[in-house]
């Protein structure tokens, strides 16, 4: 891919651009669906970093986006409560406000991922988990985010450029990372971290390393989705929002950048498209991912064995 | 001999209350071609182990190239210039024939996030660099025709062959193999045998050889350790190996 690679990121970015430069003509609530595809693309391709290529199973990647939004929100609104911003210092302060999201949840992946990473099998999930539930709680409790109530009147900042663009460079990244040398490191210990070990790379380096990246992007996701919603609360990053990027991951056949991208892209429209059937969404909703499982197990059941064609 | 690039000193492993390794003396020089042999479960794979960090030993000492080397991860003793291979074969069993070995070359080389992001020609230099490297390796063990194939769809003999591969790939200066002659046939075994010599000469390294098929240990190896129940009870030249009673009473009685 080579260069390639940074042309095709400068490409999506145009398309980005042009494409948002046409969307007040665009409906807006399909509008609202479009960024809402773009913001879950973020959340799983990059947890399909770490549950997909690195093997881990991180449970917690919506407490991950909840650290972004909250942190990015409280910082636009507390710099944008004395005097409203005009608009470029707006987007200026929206961009600083997205990376400032992206690395309180890296510092928290390093975290929560530096004690339970060291250790083999199962602790991520379970640390994840619990990860997940006790900072729902934090949010909760602290008066600085709103307690239970959570933080409202966030400016509208996110456009489809922001959405599309960020998701854009979430899949340069990953995409670049794991096709390298470097990167084979990842794909290694996820086979197996005996072998990996025994060939100089450090597992533990290469998970942390997964981890935090994956939280980064998981932050920004959290910044992007609080300037859209405009309405944060601790309520949205259950376990359940979770699993859904879980889901995401495992239908797009772990470790598929391509794969994920679609499941991410049909998971979040269906849903939306089966509002109308609301009794019966849930049932459809289910239907489907059986079907789904049942058309790509090796989707599904991909921990351990896969084929060695990834993109 | 000048100082040895590998010496355990009286090295003790105890899982509860199996003595798997009890104080083994092994030094193994520079270019030195070593057997270790011995019954099932003497201990040989745990030698291994507690040689690339694995285990670290309940008492004793391990040297490598003058350095001690407890407390250090096998990934790092890696670095250091040990490899190895795996009794039952631990490919990378989602990547290529290619891959696989890539995988183990990137050990010696830095900036491997930023030059992956970033892409620019620094990167394109390293990965050209990178896959002449496997390339080369590849080619010196006829493998290079199977580079894009998935590593677990080889045949096993050349399995065991491309997990030697891998293991050279982090510039080693011992290697380890344990039973790489296992599941082989009597053709390939004798590939294996000149393979294994072609090895050491090459690239000028020590080798430390695991292995139950008596011709293949007997016909490299310049000197044999034997291991039975832990403890080492010979070591000496094969010919002195073979007459030893002691060597032959233990395997009579396996
Ligand atoms: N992690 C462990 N925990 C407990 N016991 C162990 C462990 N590793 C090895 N052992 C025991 O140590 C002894 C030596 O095992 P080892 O695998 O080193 O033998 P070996 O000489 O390689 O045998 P083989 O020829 O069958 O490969 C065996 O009794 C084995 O069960
Ligand atoms: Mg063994």
């Amino acid at each position: 891919m080579n260069s390639g690679a940074k042309r095709w990121l400068l490409l999506a970015i145009v398309v980005a651009f042009v494409t948002s430069c046409f969307s007040a003509s665009f409906n807006r609530y399909y509008l609202g669906v479009a960024i809402d595809v773009g913001i879950s693309t973020i959340m799983a391709v990059s947890l399909n970093l770490i549950n997909g290529h690195t093997g881990q199973f991180s449970l917690g990647h919506a407490g991950f986006m909840a650290v972004g939004g909250f942190t990015a929100a409280r910082l636009t609104l507390t710099l944008s409560s004395s005097a409203p911003p005009d608009s470029a210092q707006g987007i200026a302060l929206f961009v600083v406000a997205m990376l400032f999201g992206g690395l309180t949840a890296a510092i928290t992946g390093l975290a929560v991922g530096l004690p339970s990473l060291r250790l083999r099998g199962d602790y991520l999930a379970i640390v994840t988990l619990g990860f997940g539930e006790i900072i729902r709680v934090v949010f909760q409790t602290s008066e600085t985010f709103g307690a239970a109530t959570g933080l409202t009147g966030i400016p509208k900042q996110t456009t489809l450029f922001w959405a599309m663009s960020v998701a854009a460079v979430t899949v340069y990244v990953v995409a670049c990372l794991v096709n390298s040398t470097y990167g084979r490191g990842f794909i290694a210990v996820h086979d197996d971290e005996v072998a990996a070990s025994a060939m100089g790379i450090s597992p533990t380096r290469y998970k942390v390393t997964a981890f935090v990246i994956g939280a980064f992007f998981a932050g920004v996701a959290g910044a992007l989705y609080a300037h859209h919603k405009q309405v944060l609360k601790p309520d949205g990053f259950d376990f359940m929002k979770s699993i859904d990027y879980v889901v995401m991951v495992i239908l797009g056949g772990m470790g598929r950048t391509a794969g994920v991208i679609i499941a991410a892209v049909l998971l979040t429209v269906l849903p939306e498209f089966l509002r109308g059937f609301a009794e019966y969404r849930m049932i459809i909703y289910s239907l489907l991912i059986i079907a789904l499982m049942l058309l790509r197990p090796q989707g599904l059941f991909a921990f351990q064995k896969k084929s060695q064609t990834r993109s | 001999m000048s100082m040895p690039l590998l010496h355990l000193d009286q090295v003790t492993i105890r899982f509860g209350g199996l003595t798997a390794v009890g104080e083994v003396d092994l030094t193994i020089g520079a270019n030195e071609l070593v057997g270790l042999i011995g019954p099932n479960g003497a201990g040989k794979t745990t030698v291994f182990n507690l040689i690339t960090g694995v285990y670290q030993p309940t008492s004793g000492a391990i040297t490598f190239n003058g350095q001690t080397t407890s407390q250090l991860k096998p990934y790092q003793l890696t670095k250091l210039g040990i490899a190895r291979t795996f009794q039952n074969i631990r490919l990378f069993a989602s990547l290529s024939v290619f891959d696989n070995v890539r995988a183990a070359v990137q050990v010696h080389r830095d900036h491997g996030i930023r030059n992956a992001l970033w892409r620019g020609q620094a990167f394109r230099d390293g990965e050209a660099a990178v896959e002449k490297q496997v390339m080369e390796l590849l080619e010196i063990f006829d493998l290079g025709q199977f580079r894009d194939e998935e590593a677990k769809s080889l045949p096993y003999g050349n399995q065991r062959r491309l997990e030697i591969v891998r293991a050279l790939a982090t510039k080693p200066k011992l290697l380890l193999l344990d039973e790489p002659a296992a599941g082989m046939n009597p053709t390939e075994k004798a590939e294996l045998t000149k393979l294994i010599r072609f090895i050491k000469d090459k690239f000028q390294i020590a080798v430390l050889l695991v292995e139950h098929d008596m011709q293949v240990v007997m016909g490299i190896c310049e000197r044999i350790a034997v291991l039975d129940y832990g403890v080492k009870i010979a070591e000496g030249t094969p010919t002195e190996v073979r007459a030893n009673p002691k060597v032959i009473e233990a395997y009579l009685g396996e």
